[in-house]
């Protein structure tokens, strides 16, 4: 008999099981977004006959059941859990390195040399037009290699690097790579997202000084001011695991003057940076708005002269050091740009005019795109 | 509709049991008939309504084959049976194969159908075709309520993958089964071990085949071909296996008792144990319906050679239509017939580790054709696992991918094998107080976290992919 009720009990937990969390789940609200994975859920899909015929609707059903399904977060950190237990070292994407760096994982076999040898020949074009100044950023794989799982693979940028520097000549070459490398054992990288930090952005800055012979107005990497500490990136999201967060910093020399910024022709501000978001996820956003297609600096520093500069989101936080050097500044963004590029820089043409393109090498890869 | 899947276990399962379970004994019938076609239009939309002419016609049969029993037209009835459920499978599964190889021999330029395979059409088919076969041969008694019979073939625990159940296993259960709390309480159970295979140990295991299956065989290290080969055959294992414990599982949860489709195959010391223990089901289809129709081994040895041969080349396009797959089906005939004239003999001399790794090295190439398919592809997986494309032996990308897996592979050889059984009998049997507490203990707690984790990994489902789409 008690074995009988022994049996009875197992199966007893498990329809449990299954029918508490139907029920949690046909209570709990749909959610329009999530925060942790930073994306909009799936939501209830309109019927239509047409649809079922072809089968989307029962396939967006279901997606949109499982997106929505109760305690979605939890369950994934205890999925993550297991795989941290198995001593797994790579999760959706992203290596578990030493010292509690994520890092992004950068297949080689992602980025053959036939998608090098199409950008170098879109930069090519660029530089020769205009006389460009090129600052490729190396991913923080290539700079804390160290700190890498054992026998991690990775794509090495330094042969992308060495291209670059051969096609646009030493002269207009910036070599962030060395600079970087010098201060490895620094916070250059965030912990929990993929971009460098403002100190690696400082370092940055100070190689594109070098290389471009500007004396540097901020002369000491100590200058810089903490304004939130709770900064859990985009790498991040992709674990989910609670994690220490990181510091988001601003230099304060940025600060000193008054300036005008002027995002996308319309919205303008009168700081570099945005308090706002620092409240929400996406903290990188203090950077300059986050990302707008086009944005216009004024810096009232009266020396006539302009710096155009097309970039990815690692620039957002190092353009205010270099809008020191600059009375204007116009930044442009690619990825929202869908003009024909020569045409819109000749608008903004001035005498004398300074180029830069700056982005980290992945970003380069996947998305250094235009329309000559 | 797949089992490892949300919408199953948090809608149509709790849904369609409560209404199961309340229902009167005489509409459990048409509460499953209901049930089962709307699971099966889930997926399948349009091609339900095949399945439905599939199990109309076939009840049609049996009743004309009882009607005229012991006359020739009972003989003209069953082969139309099969003539017209062959018809459906090679319309559906062959004819662009078949168009293909027409095309590529001929030269000619028939254009192909492009139809998509309607999800367990190879099951279906060859449980109607079972039932037929019975009634004709007077094992079966002819169904007379289409209501029961659709029940038989649209049932939805073993619809799409297995395992294949014959009609006369299941003839009693489907008008009088008793739904007892033990027969949950072994289902749930079942169920739920079925689900874990499947989802914590074949979807994981799987990821690293999908990885490796991409690269570029010409640089790959041998050991990198020979960690992922491995990896495809404990993928389809559990994958397989674990489906058949849900539908097994399932089943007992209705009332049913399904045959058993999977006996720890990979400890087999010859791939005829191998057989009897890899999918059980559907070779023991081929051997009642095709290979003892033959002549099985009756008809001298010459014989049985050549009937192995045909049912193995059947088995093998069952898989799929491809020459990979025949390629497959011939790979296994061969060692089959080698063992019946002397192989096994030899390795029954030999300690059984020998037919063990002699077995495993035949299973593990055999995957090769079966899941790399083009023979550009079969060929360069077969010259780096054994080093000719010229890569070392080992590089570290091999390495990165053994540290990363190493734990996990031998969480799936411990579970291939009985061991688990193994000691939860030795504990359930011993009188001693501890032992008998934990397995109690383990009893409880065991698939309570098992479902727990598998939800974890079914609601992470960055990778859920469903094997039999093509079977």
């Amino acid at each position: 008999m008690s074995e009988k009720r022994n049996a009875i009990f197992t199966s007893g937990v498990i329809i449990f099981i299954i029918l508490f969390f139907t029920v949690a789940d046909f209570v709990t609200p749909d959610r329009l977004f999530s925060e942790t994975e930073n994306r909009i859920l799936a939501s209830k899909p309109e019927f239509s006959g047409e649809a079922l015929q072809q089968g989307t609707y029962t396939e967006d059903y279901e997606t949109y059941v499982t997106d929505q399904f109760v305690g979605r977060d939890k369950w994934i950190a205890v999925k993550t859990y297991m795989d941290i237990l198995l001593q797994k070292k790579d999760i959706n994407g992203v290596y578990l390195a030493e010292d509690n760096y994520l890092m992004e994982q950068h297949k080689p076999e992602d980025y053959p040399e036939e998608l090098e040898e199409e950008k170098l020949e879109l930069l090519e074009q660029l530089v020769q037009r205009w006389d460009a100044t090129v600052m490729l950023v190396p991913t923080a794989d290539n700079i804390l290699t160290d700190k890498l799982p054992k026998y991690a693979d990775y794509y090495d940028e330094t042969g992308l690097l060495a291209r670059v520097r051969e096609l646009v000549g030493e002269k207009r070459y910036v070599d962030v790579y060395a600079a970087l490398r010098e201060h490895a054992d620094e916070q250059i990288y965030y912990r929990t997202d993929h971009h460098w930090t403002s100190l690696g952005s400082y370092y940055g800055y100070r190689a594109w000084a070098d290389a471009t012979g500007k004396f540097p107005v901020i002369r000491d990497a100590e200058r810089r001011e903490t304004v939130a500490e709770d900064f859990l990136g985009t790498l991040h999201s992709r674990i989910n695991l609670p994690m220490e967060g990181d510091e988001i910093q601003y230099y304060t020399d940025t600060m000193r003057n008054p300036v005008t910024i002027t995002y996308d022709f319309e919205q303008t501000a009168d700081s570099f940076y945005e308090e706002k978001f620092l409240d929400t996820k996406n903290k990188y956003g203090y950077f300059l708005d986050d990302n707008h297609a086009f944005v216009e600096i004024q810096t009232g520093y009266p020396n006539g002269k302009t710096l155009f500069v097309i970039k990815d989101s690692y620039a957002n936080c190092m353009i205010p050091m270099l809008a020191q050097h600059y009375e204007t500044v116009y930044v442009l963004d690619l990825r929202y740009f869908n003009g024909k590029l020569f045409d819109f820089m000749e608008t903004y043409e001035q005498e004398g005019m300074d180029v830069l393109v700056l982005y980290n090498c992945i970003h380069f890869l996947e998305e250094f795109y235009y329309i000559k | 509709m797949v089992f490892s899947s949300v919408i199953f276990l948090f809608r149509f399962l709790p849904i369609f049991m409560i209404c199961y379970y309340l229902v009167p004994r005489r509409m459990k019938n048409f509460i499953l008939f209901v049930g089962s076609l709307f699971f099966y239009a889930w997926g399948e939309p349009v091609y339900v309504m095949l399945m439905l002419f599939s199990t109309l016609c076939d009840y049609v049969h049996g009743r004309l084959i009882e009607r005229y029993r012991g006359k020739r037209k009972a003989t003209a009835f069953l082969i139309s049976s099969i003539v017209i459920n062959l018809l459906l499978l090679g319309w559906f599964k062959y004819a662009d194969f078949l168009i293909q190889t027409v095309n590529g021999l001929a030269g000619t330029d028939f254009p192909l159908l492009n139809l998509p395979l309607p999800i367990g059409i190879s099951f279906y088919t060859f449980q109607t075709m079972s039932y037929t076969i019975d009634v004709y041969r007077g094992e079966a008694k002819v169904q007379k309520n289409i209501l029961d019979f659709g029940v038989f073939v649209t049932m939805f625990p073993q619809l799409i993958a297995g395992p294949i159940v014959k009609y006369r296993q299941v003839e009693k259960d489907l008008h009088e089964r008793q739904i007892k709390a033990e027969n949950i309480s072994y289902g749930a159970k079942r169920f739920v071990t079925g689900l874990a295979k499947k989802v914590l140990l074949a979807n994981n295991i799987g990821a690293l085949w999908s990885e490796i299956s991409v690269m570029d065989y010409g640089e790959i290290s041998v050991l990198t071909a020979w960690i992922g080969i491995l990896a495809y055959a404990f993928q389809i294992y559990f994958d397989f296996s674990g489906y058949s414990d849900m539908a097994i599982g399932l089943g007992a949860c209705l009332g049913f008792t399904f045959p058993e489709n999977f006996n720890y195959p990979y400890i087999s010391a010859s791939v005829t144990e191998f057989w009897r223990r890899w999918h059980m089901t559907l070779s023991g289809w081929f051997r009642e319906y095709v290979y003892i129709p033959l002549g099985g081994n009756r008809k001298g040895l010459g014989r049985q050679l050549l009937n192995i041969l045909i049912v193995w080349l059947l088995t093998g396009i069952w898989h799929g239509a491809g020459v990979n797959f025949l390629f497959w089906g011939i790979w296994y005939a061969f060692f089959l017939i080698l063992e019946k004239l002397f192989l096994k003999k030899v390795f029954e001399v030999l300690p059984r580790s020998f037919g063990w790794v002699y077995t495993c090295l035949v299973v593990l190439l055999g995957w090769v054709f079966f899941t790399v398919e083009t023979p550009e592809g079969i060929a360069g997986f077969l010259r780096a696992m054994f080093g000719l494309n010229g890569a070392a032996l080992f590089d570290r990308k091999s390495l990165y991918l053994g540290r990363e897996y190493f734990i996990f592979f031998i969480i799936l050889a411990f579970f291939a094998t009985p061991v688990v059984k193994y000691i939860a009998d030795r504990l359930e049997r011993s009188r001693t107080g501890y032992c008998l507490a934990l397995y109690r203990f383990g009893e409880k707690v065991i698939p309570a976290v098992l479902l727990c984790l598998s939800i974890a990994y079914i609601v992470d489902a960055s990778y859920n992919p469903f094997l039999y789409f093509r079977f």
